[in-house]
């Protein structure tokens, strides 16, 4: 496979174009004439689709597609190129497994295939919903202490001292170190020392930032997991770059982290199914990633829960864990916020879909979009654990009914989904415990969902 | 042809993203002599109306949006000469300066607010991502903007939003300028803390309140 090095001469000699003639001249008339070479085709009816030759046909498509339109180097103006050959030579070589934790804590986290009834490796938290220091150490704590969680995220912080964090700037540096040692102390909290932080980091949005707060005096280890970003669509830069070639040279995790947005550059479902299957290969190729971390999203309505979102999901999910050997954390954000039935509904249906279409690993769905400043609980993340658990017991065919009624509950109302309650309106922020109020509905949806067919342990 | 027709031809065009149609119809219009401005009004704009409409309600999505405005744009070649001859102009709606502020590289979402005005018919004057609140100000000042567009994609860049704010007023600047926001995390919640004019969750709603807020200012 090509190292890193030889990925980044290609930045630097690649065919030269401006970022729009790549996305006019390339990006979309490719996707549309690779939608139509390989027939790929949205079936509304089946958000979950069971056909193992769609999923393949949409792998073949991906591949062709990448081989036709490459990573743009927003740096260097330059397109980064690879052959249909060395794109299968790296799926080839694909990492398959990536170790993380330490001690106790230490795991294997490897691929499944669609129709797994093995559980997916749970992943809880959130990066993007941001919250004060205050709160932090005991919704980390809260988190660690789900016993069946493998791995976690911890959030960014959205203040220090009062001072606003802005990208690129000392008080990010700070905020990144000091969010470091929270989760450190608040996992030691719960009796967890060695469970890994893999969103890595989470407040630091510049790589100069990120890989000084790196910095092993800080706490960090090479058994936890960074995220390297790429950018809408089919896009890197070299902050993601330098971030790559600091952790290759270190050992430690890299997890390639991408978002293909339905309704942007990618078009409709068929576009965005081919582009998210693509993003696996990204990963592989460019970011060196011995895990990914993947979350298709509607542009209009800013969650991942629309039926054409979910068939997106679903469907890329087949092609990917049939083929690629990449440890990817599927990620879903949710219209409807915390203590909200709506918020489960969507979940429920979200991670059925994940969980039967052979993800290998799944992440707590993000209430509210994620826009909610401390819009998430650990209520989100017991659910989110139990109901993966809970997914595994059914195949694709029958989870894609199940879906289909989980829609009806919620469909309707995206556009005006609740937002939820803030961790301090639904918790008691001294002892962290959930407030009755939230307990009892989520015991009410637990019941409904029973009544579906969907029993947690 | 009637003219009917060759404004129904012209709006067709740019609904299929077809350069080589709107040419042909672009060049029927001065054949014909037709009026080019009327052309505009009636023909091109009407077809960018109808897909503006087709995105607000998910049947259309950005590529279809970029291919009506290069459509629209190659029908331009050919009749604005012809309409600057007859001493006329077409007509904008208002000029909005937009840009990702600083540190914050995402910009798909820019891109479709962007599209979704020009397609209004404002003239947009898109900076790309990564700014440096000066220069947003100062690039405000050359094209003369009526609305500064600001987008943010990440929490720890939207401080990025209340700087260019806090820094017109410093420049004694704020009045002149409507300042709108938008972007992943940004909420009205925030708008409205930091003294914004307005949000907007979509790019429809951003066109909706940029021309509210100029009706405002006439």
């Amino acid at each position: 496979m090509l190292n890193f090095l030889d990925v980044y001469e290609r930045a630097l000699k690649g065919p030269i174009m401006s970022e729009n003639d790549f996305d006019i001249k390339i990006f979309i008339p490719t996707l549309n004439k690779v939608v139509r070479e390989y027939g790929i085709k949205y079936d509304k009816e089946n958000p979950v689709p069971s056909d193992d030759k769609i999923a393949d046909n949409l792998f073949k498509a991906a591949v062709d597609f990448m081989s036709q339109v490459g990573v743009y180097c927003q740096d260097t103006n330059r397109v980064i190129q690879f052959t249909q050959e060395e794109i299968l030579e790296a799926v080839r070589e694909a990492p398959g497994k990536c170790f993380v934790g330490e001690g106790k804590e230490a795991g294997v986290f490897g691929i499944r295939k669609p129709d797994d009834h093995q559980v997916p490796w749970l992943h809880v938290g959130s990066g993007i919903v941001t919250t004060s220091e205050e709160m932090a150490a005991n919704k980390i704590e809260s988190y660690a202490s789900i016993s069946e969680a493998n791995s976690m995220s911890v959030a960014a912080l959205d203040n220090i001292r009062g001072i606003p964090i802005m990208a690129g700037s000392p008080a990010e540096l700070y905020a990144a170190i000091r969010s470091i040692k929270i989760a450190r102390e608040a996992i030691q909290r719960a009796g967890r020392p060695g469970l890994p932080i893999m969103n890595l980091i989470a407040t630091a949005a510049s790589a100069v930032t990120t890989i000084a707060a790196s910095a092993p005096q800080f706490g960090l280890r090479a058994t936890d997991g960074w995220l390297c970003g790429t950018v809408a669509e089919m896009k890197i830069e070299f902050g993601t770059l330098n971030k790559v070639a600091y952790l290759l040279n270190w050992g430690a995790n890299i997890g390639a982290e991408t978002a293909p947005i339905l309704g942007g550059y990618c078009g409709g479902p068929v576009g965005t199914a081919v582009v998210s299957t693509a993003y696996i290969l990204v990963g592989l190729l460019v970011h060196k990633g011995n895990y990914q971390l993947h979350f298709p999203v509607h542009f209009k309505h800013g969650c991942s829960t629309t039926r054409d979102v979910l068939w997106v999901v679903s469907i890329s999910c087949q092609a990917a864990s049939r083929n690629i050997s990449m440890p990817v954390i599927w990620l879903g954000y949710m219209a409807g916020g915390p203590n909200t039935k709506m918020y489960f509904y969507e979940s429920a249906a979200w991670l059925l879909c994940a969980a039967v279409s052979g993800a290998p690993s799944v992440q707590t769905p993000h209430p509210a979009k994620a826009v909610l400043i401390d819009g998430f609980t650990p209520m989100e993340c017991k659910f989110g654990v139990e109901m993966a658990k809970s997914a595994t017991r059914f195949d694709r065919q029958k989870a894609n009914g199940m879906v289909i009624r989980l829609l009806e509950k919620y469909e309707s109302k995206i556009e005006t989904a609740p937002q939820g309650s803030r961790y301090q309106d639904c918790y008691d922020v001294v002892t962290g415990k959930p407030g009755e109020a939230y307990v009892r509905l989520y015991n009410e949806v637990k019941e409904e969902l029973a009544g579906m067919g969907i029993a947690f342990e | 042809m009637e003219k009917k027709q060759i404004f129904e031809n012209l709006a067709m065009a740019i609904v299929e993203g077809d350069r080589e149609k709107v040419k042909e119809n672009a060049r029927e219009v001065l054949n014909s002599r037709v009026d080019p401005l009327g052309a505009v009004e009636q023909g091109l704009s009407k077809g960018m109306a109808t897909v503006g409409e087709r995105f607000e309600k998910g049947e259309a999505y950005l590529p279809e949006l970029l291919m009506a405005a290069d459509t629209f744009n190659a029908a331009m070649e050919i009749l604005k000469p012809e309409i600057e001859a007859q001493k006329k102009k077409v007509a904008k709606a208002g000029t909005v300066l937009i840009g990702t502020v600083k540190g914050d590289v995402h910009n798909i979402g820019k891109n479709i607010v962007a599209t979704v005005l020009e397609i209004h018919g404002f003239e947009v004057r898109d900076l790309g991502v990564d700014n440096p609140s000066l220069y947003i100000i100062q690039e405000a000042e050359k094209v003369k903007a009526d609305v500064i567009a600001l987008s943010s994609l990440m929490t720890t860049t939207m401080p990025g939003q209340k700087e260019v704010i806090e820094t017109l007023k410093e420049m004694h600047l704020r009045e002149k300028y409507f300042v709108i926001v938008g972007g992943g995390p940004v909420t009205q919640e925030w708008a409205d803390k930091i003294g914004a004019d307005g949000y907007g969750r979509s790019a429809v709603q951003a066109v909706e309140i940029v021309k509210k807020l100029l009706a405002q200012k006439r």
